[in-house]
């Protein structure tokens, strides 16, 4: 029942993952502006801010480092959609930052919200009129099929299949260490700890949660960045990959002054692709600011393609895992020979340009087979996360048999977190599975 | 009006409500079929063992019984899961039969306002909307009245004893049943369903090789259950160790169909958890061997009890199977193991006072609630005595709280989602049992004994004074140091015990064993136990929002037509027990809760 407890601070992203330049995500409970405070630049505005207003600055982490320039809209008790103190963080919409901040939350004591949470809390708040009897059965039956199971609708078939599976070696598990808990030393076998089992689980849950980046990539998409100097031939290439003339071309440096985006898909990751203006140094005041918006996105970036003219070379950056050097023009020039190169103008290369894209992208995740299972959400991935981190704990414990009665709480706290994937476990099932599977009892 | 208040049943829990209600100051008569078995152990002669014994120091801690009971009449002491952590340890002692159930007489006799009475009580009568309780009818044609009722059956409610092809009306072997009570009650609309349990055989001193079995002793050094004192002095005796082999296995297997279970005569639901010997053969083949304790029963008795082969087969199957054991070849069977069905009333029906929701004034406790177990029955019994006690001075019942006492658990599980077999406890059916360790009972629960009137002003006293030594030894190893480091943060490694500080810190050893034991756990727990207390805050604040068990759940617009009926039936306390009732969704919660903020929730 945890799930409709009011007095936990809630947080949720409220825009889809890395879809837009800007992304906002929304907390609520009392005070979550006490607990944020600490992690912001201007902790004094924030706390005293009045009801509707808005606090610029910047999300700092524990160690006091940037995580993102931030505005805050605040509302106060009584006031906003769930009438409870509440903050609406408006930040750069990259995956990195949106997973920062969200993870930024969740070590300070905030808690994922259930899906219909937000709405649930305005509906006890009084916010939302309940006076007819009906739109309260509607509601009600929306917030609680998502809440009883908000992963049940989603986890279809064999994902669900999957974690049930999980969750039935991890009872036979907790079973075989409650069985030594309920029963005394004298009326059992002698007691070896399952620690391959439970390594093994820890592998099996490390292994689903890992797939979340995969399902995330799909799902949510990338950010990926044309950037490089003047006159490279971003916007070519832009226009080239899009199949249509969206962005002005021209033999002028300082073309593209503000950034353009589109979206497209290689190899079936959904990528949102920007031409931005290029990078010199510049007086103008409007070019300036297209640069600065330029090395913002750079920043925000999943893959940045940095072009570089062949004719011309100039600065040329360090390859890393978010940057991808490329040639253009090798119509004109030929370059080196273990260097990426294309022409924009005769889409020469360009294949192997998408294809090293996708490789890049897929690089840092996990393998996955064809028709592997694939974890989606952020809350189905932090509670398998949660649940193997009390697995590894459980695991460290019972090297000392000891203490058999925290790794039981250990072994307890994961299947909570399985039990919310799909369905609670109560005590009464692990009993039923000594009874089933030890010979107990005088 | 007879009596203030009436006890049906001088079992284990009887005798709890009985003791409660007299000392509170109610003028009080128990009714029992036998004087002289009162207080009997029909099973096990033991009191205790894993969250057992945790209970039986609620009950004292709570000012009832069972712990000086056992304190004065054990014959071996041990604390059981010394290697598996603090948190699931528990003290069992083996009783003297005889002299516990002999001290229990006493007890009751010695009682002030409490008076004993024979006879067994056959029917009840009810006011004209058979709504109140009002007073009993006894087998021998009394009519008493009183205000309250409680009522503890145990085995005896239209009991019946089987052994093989033989069957008869009894509670206890050679003990009649109590008959009529059972058809009374179903006739007036209780939901009164059957439930079974075992006994093993006994067998003689003499007759045993000794020589043929492993021995078991106690610990060297016993300790008292009660919180009223620090030590006890007891005679301490051996236990024994057999097992069971192919050849046993071979013999039960081939008159399995003898068995009144196998065969079909008893329809009453068996524990799982405490299988008869016939049951463990059939359910795990793959074993070939089951271990048995052999137990005396008493000081000065030839009886030893079998621990571990309940059974119900014919009796010259028992003998042949016992005398296939090691050490047993020649036992003497002294008395028989048997079966015995009996009446339950399901406790669904009951509020989480034990007060019956069908009739105001009658409390019902012990087995006949579905449980098993003599400290099962004990908690039930004091819980329900100062319930019955409560009502009488009009104040709101006592109601521990699943974070508060394994009692609290069990009766929850009891009156919230019922039970299908007979229900005993077990560690793992408490979420909490971090906070619910035998050795902090009294911290749990001396207040609320002292509340309702059963604690005296001295034990509030002596609890107050262990709470300031804890904060003592604390602030003492905050202040001192060990090896270059401070001694409280020293405590909390694994590897350092409280007794390797004793040997450097100063002072240290100038406080009582049971403080210091409690700091280090304290220590050394620290990180679980905040842990679970967020967990417990949680869990607290659905518990604290009260529902009026009286509220009509069909003004409540939008609830879940399954959940809506499960509420009705029900009918919890508070939001927290509402959550717990299967077919109860959280939509229909979340109903509830706004329903209660509005100020829906009283009537
Ligand atoms: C054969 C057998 C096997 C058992 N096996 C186990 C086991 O394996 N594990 C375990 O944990 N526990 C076992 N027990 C259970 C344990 O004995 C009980 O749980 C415990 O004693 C219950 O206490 P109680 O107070 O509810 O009832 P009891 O101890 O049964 O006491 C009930 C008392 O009420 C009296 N009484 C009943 N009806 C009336 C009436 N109408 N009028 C007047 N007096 C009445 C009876 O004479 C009796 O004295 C067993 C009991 C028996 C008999
Ligand atoms: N020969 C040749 N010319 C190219 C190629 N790619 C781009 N050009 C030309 O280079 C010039 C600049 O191209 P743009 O695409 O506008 O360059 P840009 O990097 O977007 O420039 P800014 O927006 O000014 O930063 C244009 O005249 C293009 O036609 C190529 O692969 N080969
Ligand atoms: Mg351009």
């Amino acid at each position: 029942m945890s799930r409709y407890d009011t007095q936990d601070i809630i947080y949720a992203l409220a825009t889809p993952w890395g879809r837009s330049g800007l992304a906002v995500i929304r907390i609520s409970g009392e005070g979550c502006r006490a607990s944020l405070s600490p992690f912001f630049s201007s902790p004094t505005a924030l706390i005293e801010a009045k009801n509707a207003t808005l606090v610029h600055g910047y999300l700092l982490d524990e160690g006091n480092a940037r995580i993102d320039e931030v505005v805050l809209a605040i509302n106060t008790r009584g006031h906003g959609y769930t009438m409870e103190e509440a903050i609406e963080i408006s930040c750069h919409g990259s995956i990195a930052v949106i997973q920062a901040i969200l993870s930024l939350l969740g070590r300070i004591g905030m808690r994922s919200a259930e899906a219909g949470e937000f709405t649930f809390r305005a509906f006890i708040h009084g916010r939302l009129d309940l006076t007819q009897a009906e739109a309260v059965e509607e509601l009600i039956s929306s917030v609680s099929q998502s809440s009883r199971s908000l992963s049940l609708s989603r986890l279809e078939g064999r994902l669900r299949e999957r974690i049930d599976e999980l969750k039935e070696s991890l009872l036979t598990l907790l079973a075989a260490v409650e069985v030594q808990l309920d029963y005394s030393e004298d009326e059992l076998d002698e007691f070896v700890f399952p620690r391959h089992a439970l390594a093994t689980l820890i592998e099996s849950i490390g292994s689903l949660a890992d797939t979340y980046q995969i399902g995330r990539l799909y799902k949510s998409g990338a950010k990926v960045v044309l950037a490089g100097s003047t006159n490279v031939g971003k916007s070519s290439l832009f226009n080239l990959l899009l199949k249509e003339e969206r962005s002005i071309v021209s033999p002028y440096r300082g073309t593209t002054r503000d950034y353009i985006e589109a979206d497209l898909e290689v190899g079936g990751i959904p990528i949102r692709l920007y031409d931005t203006a290029g990078l010199r140094e510049s007086e103008d005041l409007v070019e300036q600011e297209g640069i600065v918006r330029t090395e913002r996105l750079i920043g925000e970036a999943d893959l940045i393609i940095y072009l570089v003219d062949s004719t011309d070379l100039g600065h040329i950056p360090a390859e890393d895992g978010r940057t991808l050097v490329v040639y253009n023009k090798s119509d004109l020039v030929r370059p080196a020979a273990d260097t990426l190169a294309i022409s924009a103008q005769s889409g020469e290369g360009v294949d192997r340009l998408l294809k090293a894209v996708e490789d890049r992208l897929k690089r840092s995740l996990p393998d996955i087979g064809e028709g592997d299972l694939v974890i989606e959400g952020e809350r189905q991935w932090r509670l398998l996360e949660g649940a193997k981190g009390a697995l590894v704990r459980a695991l460290e414990l019972s090297d000392s048999v000891d203490v058999l009665d925290v790794v039981a709480v250990e072994l307890a706290e994961a299947l909570t977190n399985l039990g919310e994937l799909t369905g609670e476990v109560r005590s009464d099932d692990i009993l039923d599975r000594i009874f089933s599977g030890f010979c107990v009892g005088k | 009006m007879d009596y203030d208040a009436i006890v049906v049943g001088g079992g284990h829990a009887g005798i709890e409500a009985s003791l409660a209600l007299a000392r509170i100051g109610f003028s009080t008569l128990l009714v029992t079929q036998r004087l002289d078995t009162i207080g009997a152990l029909s099973c096990n002669p033991a009191i205790g063992g894993l969250s057992k014994g945790n209970m039986v120091r609620e009950i004292d801690a709570l000012g009832g019984e069972m712990a000086h009971l056992i304190d004065r009449s054990m014959i071996q002491f041990r604390i059981l899961n010394r290697r598996r952590g603090p948190a699931v340890q528990a003290p069992r002692a083996q009783a003297d039969k005889f002299t516990y159930n002999r001290l229990a007489k006493e007890t009751l006799e010695a009682q002030a306002n409490l008076a004993l009475f024979m006879d067994t009580v056959v029917d009840l009568t009810l006011d004209r909307e058979q709504k109140r309780y009002q007073g009993i009818v006894t087998e021998r044609g009394h009519h008493i009245s009183s205000r309250v009722l409680v009522l503890t059956t145990g085995t005896f409610m239209e009991g019946k004893i089987f052994i093989g092809e033989w069957e008869t009306p009894a509670g206890r072997l050679g003990e009649q049943a109590a008959i009529g009570l059972g058809t009374a009650l179903r006739a007036k609309g209780f939901p009164v369903g059957r439930m079974k349990t075992g006994t093993p055989s006994r067998v003689r001193r003499s007759s045993i090789d000794f020589s043929a079995v492993e021995v078991q002793e106690g610990d060297r050094v016993m300790a008292p259950f009660s919180f009223d004192y620090t030590s006890v002095d007891r005679p301490s005796e051996d236990c024994y160790i057999t097992w069971t082999n192919e050849e046993t296995h071979r013999i039960i297997r081939e008159n399995i169909g003898r068995s009144p279970l196998y065969g079909g005569k008893i329809s009453g639901i068996g524990p799982r958890y405490c299988p008869s010997i016939e049951d463990k053969v059939v359910r795990f083949p793959e074993r070939d061997r089951h271990q048995i304790f052999i137990e005396p029963e008493g000081i000065g008795t030839q009886e030893m009890y079998l621990n571990g082969v309940s059974s119900s087969l014919p009796e010259d199957v028992q003998h042949a199977f016992i005398h296939s054991i090691r050490g047993l070849e020649d036992a003497e069977i002294m008395r028989p193991g048997y079966a015995v069905e009996y009446d339950y009333i399901d406790p669904l029906s009951l509020y989480p006072s034990l007060e019956s929701k069908l009739v105001d004034g009658l409390f019902i406790a012990g087995q006949t609630n579905g449980t098993s177990g003599y400290e099962e029955a004990a908690c039930q019994g004091l819980i329900a005595g100062i319930n019955a006690a409560q009502k009488l001075k009009g104040e709101k019942p006592l109601v521990l709280g699943r974070n508060e006492a394994y009692t609290g658990v069990l009766i929850d599980d009891l009156v919230t989602v019922g039970t299908k077999e007979p229900y005993r406890m077990f560690t793992s059916r408490a979420e909490y049992r971090l906070n619910l360790r035998h050795d902090s009972a009294d911290q749990r629960l001396t207040r609320k004994g002292w509340e309702v009137g059963l604690q005296r002003d001295e034990q509030l006293t002596r609890l107050e004074e262990k709470l300031d030594r804890i904060e003592a030894v604390k602030d003492l190893l905050a202040a001192r140091s060990w090896r270059e480091k401070n001694a409280l943060a020293a405590l909390k490694m694994p590897e350092i015990t409280i007794d390797v500080l004793k040997e450097t810190v100063e002072g240290l050893s100038d406080f009582d064993e049971p403080t210091l034991y409690q700091v280090e756990l304290d220590v050394k727990y620290a990180g679980y136990i905040d842990r679970q207390q967020r967990q417990v805050d949680r869990f607290e604040r659905l518990e604290a929002m009260e529902i009026d068990p009286r509220f009509d759940y069909d003004t409540v617009e939008g609830l879940s037509s399954e959940g809506r009926e499960k509420l009705k039936v029900v009918r919890p306390f508070s939001v927290g027990q509402a959550s717990r009732i299967g077919g109860v969704r959280n939509s229909d919660v979340a109903i509830l809760i706004v329903h209660l903020r509005r100020g829906g929730g009283r009537v």
